[in-house]
């Protein structure tokens, strides 16, 4: 059955509530002030962007303190008379029952000037005279219209959690659905969603319903996709450029992601220029591109990315000397997010060897793969004996053994050696 | 035949059995004399003897039982700031016992740790001088922060020249019974460049293949460490066929996790062993 991840997942206690640790404290310290009598100010506004708890909150506190809440939101009440029929509750704390009383106005921005005519300054009247809390809820409390009303409140600012605060609370969020999510994968939805917790919420469970594993080239993959009509915009710019400023433009057109661009072009130059001596002049004007990534890499000297931007474009549309011209070829997606894909198994058989290596050879685990891997390869190919002593001295298991000696027989031999 | 990887088999124990670097070998001898050592650092290329030395200075300090006083972190599979905050500091701080008062951290590929760490790291060794004396190692000491060279001393290692080389791999040759042609030295120093870890390491997996060796065997070694063939590659980008060769590259770098250095350098090699016009060969080697 389908239920929405951000209702299913949504907090139940103040204390799963993402972040504004702050936030939370001060709302708590004045709703818990009622109860030694009314407060300076009968009402508090909750302000900040959308998708980052400020409902959740109040829902949360006044479920913790087993307090009633009697909820409105925008789509509820509309004009002042509206309000006022509302306002009646707000005159007691306590409900019949004894329990005592919260009143929260949702989504205030929602009140505007023609049809909720009134509409602010009625809750102003209702605030005024409250015996129970007010709590009022708006994106943006500095908004002309509640210029009055917010000298009746205690204004909470509700601030974006950090990406690393979204995405524990994705992973929590996995782990109960049985999800095995790789954290990088996690941190970029956080990342795109701009730090709002309900869209990450959504954006997960777009990406990660009904499925076993989610990593990060699943979310990698799909960030690129959504950019994929900007680019083959700038693609085509760059190769149907007739001059250097023409080529260079297609940068200025879109805000695309450098390196992102790099990995489409350097995928489509050999498709669009099929002549060899202007592949090789394009490819020439990359890898001087890719000289100066580099450099900036290690220097952070960022002013050498207009140079980069030269090549990558320029560059490479002025290598289009001798090519025929030929119909319209379609552009490639760039394969390396593909191959990383496809290859994960083994890059992961070769982390977990590299880190066999790394405690016996004093070599960090990356260099083992790199380095000594490749020689470990050649010998469990050509001599099953001393593979064999290798493998045990290296503390090896068996699919790491088939992973170097890369056929079964040989792993076979091998093993026949381990045990004889 | 032996049973484990040669590198480890035959990696001197005691600064006595370094035989290369002799400066600095004499320099860390007086540090155990004295039984006392500053924080290190120790930079040079890959394979000249960094780790070896600290490891066997550890040993000449403490005797047999040295690896109670000893940590070792590679910073490149731990880098960031939490691993100086809670494992570093937390071996830094506490008291040795025995007759040395302090113990030694052997960090590792140390330029790979993040500024962050670095700096943490920077008041972790002025805090707990007393309890703990570091030893970095790293290729290049300009990747290290200045505060924390001031506080080290430096010590730089060189390439083994052929001669050190050559004394080293006989040893093994000797005690394993290998067979190795002049022309098979030559062929290890020429893979090797005085990197004596990947010297040994092709040693033995040119070993593995039970014949004596020579050129042939040397480079056929280093072929089949690299698995996809890298002629085959280059023939295919020669002929035109791109994206195929371009493919192939991709299967090298993501599928076997080869390094780009060496798939370059092989290239380089490939080139002067190839039939293109000789003409050519100076032109193709410098985009490569």
């Amino acid at each position: 059955m389908y239920t929405a991840w951000t209702v299913k997942h949504k907090p139940q206690t103040l204390s799963e509530v993402v972040g504004n640790n702050e936030a939370i404290q001060k709302l708590t310290n004045w709703i818990e002030s009622w109860n030694k009598g009314i407060p300076k100010k009968r009402a508090t506004l909750l302000y900040g962007p959308p998708g980052i708890g400020k409902t959740v909150s109040i829902e949360t506190l006044a479920n913790d303190l087993k307090m009633e809440l009697v909820e409105k939101n925008a789509s509820d009440y509309r004009t002042a008379d509206a309000v006022k029929r509302f306002a009646g509750l707000a005159s007691q704390y306590s409900t019949l029952f004894g329990d005592k009383r919260v009143i929260l106005l949702d989504e205030l921005d929602g009140i505007t000037g023609t049809s909720d005519r009134g509409g602010v300054r009625a809750v102003i009247e209702t605030i005024k005279t409250a015996r129970c809390p007010v709590v009022l809820i708006a994106n943006n409390a500095y908004d002309r219209k509640f210029s009055n009303l917010r000298r009746y409140c205690l204004l909470i600012e509700f601030k974006k959690p950090t990406v690393l605060q979204v995405a524990r609370h994705l992973k929590s969020i996995c782990a109960s659905e049985g999800i095995e999510a790789d954290e990088r994968a996690l941190k970029l939805i956080a990342e795109r969603s701009g730090r709002d917790v309900r869209s990450a919420v959504n954006d997960l469970q777009a990406l990660a319903q009904s499925r076993k594993q989610l990593i990060y080239e699943d979310v990698a993959w799909l960030a690129e996709r959504d950019r994929k009509d900007v680019i083959f915009k700038v693609l085509n710019t760059i190769f149907r450029a007739r001059d250097c400023l023409e080529a260079k433009s297609a940068i200025d057109a879109a805000d695309v992601d450098p390196d992102m661009l790099f990995q489409w072009i350097y995928e489509n130059v050999p498709h669009q220029l099929t002549d060899a001596r202007d592949l090789a002049m394009a490819m020439d004007a990359l890898a001087t591109a890719d000289v100066y990534r580099g450099r900036i890499r290690a220097t952070q000297n960022w002013r050498l990315l207009r140079y980069v931007f030269d090549f990558m474009t320029a560059g490479v549309a002025m290598s289009r000397q001798r090519t025929k011209p030929s119909g319209w070829v379609p552009f490639k997606f760039p394969e390396r997010i593909q191959w990383l894909g496809r290859t994960k198994r083994d890059r992961e058989m070769q982390s977990l060897i590299g880190m066999k290596v790394k405690k016996k050879m004093h070599v960090s685990s990356t260099r083992a793969v790199k380095e000594i891997l490749p020689y470990l390869r050649v010998i469990f190919e050509a001599n099953a004996e001393m593979a064999a002593g290798i493998a045990k001295w290296l503390d090896v298991d068996e699919s790491m053994i088939k992973y170097l000696a890369g056929s079964e027989g040989r792993a076979r031999a091998i093993l026949g050696n381990i045990s004889g | 035949m032996s049973y484990e990887m040669w590198t480890e088999k035959y990696r001197p124990k005691s600064l006595d059995e370094i035989m290369n670097q002799k400066e600095i070998v004499e320099r860390l001898k007086s540090f155990v004399k004295a039984k006392n050592i500053p924080h290190c650092i120790f930079a040079g290329p890959p394979g000249t003897g960094k780790t070896t030395a600290a490891l066997c200075l550890t040993h000449d300090l403490y005797g047999e039982n040295y690896r109670g006083h000893l940590k070792e972190l590679n910073a490149s599979d731990e880098r960031g700031i939490n691993v100086v905050r809670e494992t570093v500091k937390t071996f830094a701080r506490t008291r040795s016992i025995g007759e040395i008062p302090f113990k030694i951290m052997i960090l590792d590929e140390a330029d790979n740790m993040t500024r962050d760490a670095q700096q943490a790291l920077r008041r972790t060794m002025e805090r707990f001088t007393e309890t703990c004396r570091f030893i970095l190692i790293c290729n290049y000491s300009g990747k290290i922060i200045e505060p924390i060279q001031s506080r080290c001393a430096p010590f730089r290692f060189t390439y083994l020249s052929k001669e050190d080389q050559h004394t080293y791999l006989q040893k093994i040759i000797q005690k394993e019974n290998v067979q190795v042609l002049d022309e098979g030295f030559n062929a290890i120093f020429e893979v090797s460049g005085g990197d004596l870890r990947k010297a040994v390491n092709a040693l033995q997996a040119a070993a593995s293949l039970g014949r004596p060796i020579n050129t042939e065997t040397m480079y056929s070694v280093v072929g089949r460490a690299n698995p996809v063939d890298i002629q085959n590659m280059m023939l295919l980008a020669m002929k035109g066929n791109f994206v195929e060769a371009r493919n192939k590259l991709r299967e090298m770098i993501w599928k076997y996790g080869l390094a780009g250095n060496d798939i370059i350098r092989q290239v380089h090699i490939e080139i002067f062993r190839s039939q293109l016009p000789e003409r050519w060969k100076l032109a193709k080697s410098t985009s490569a």
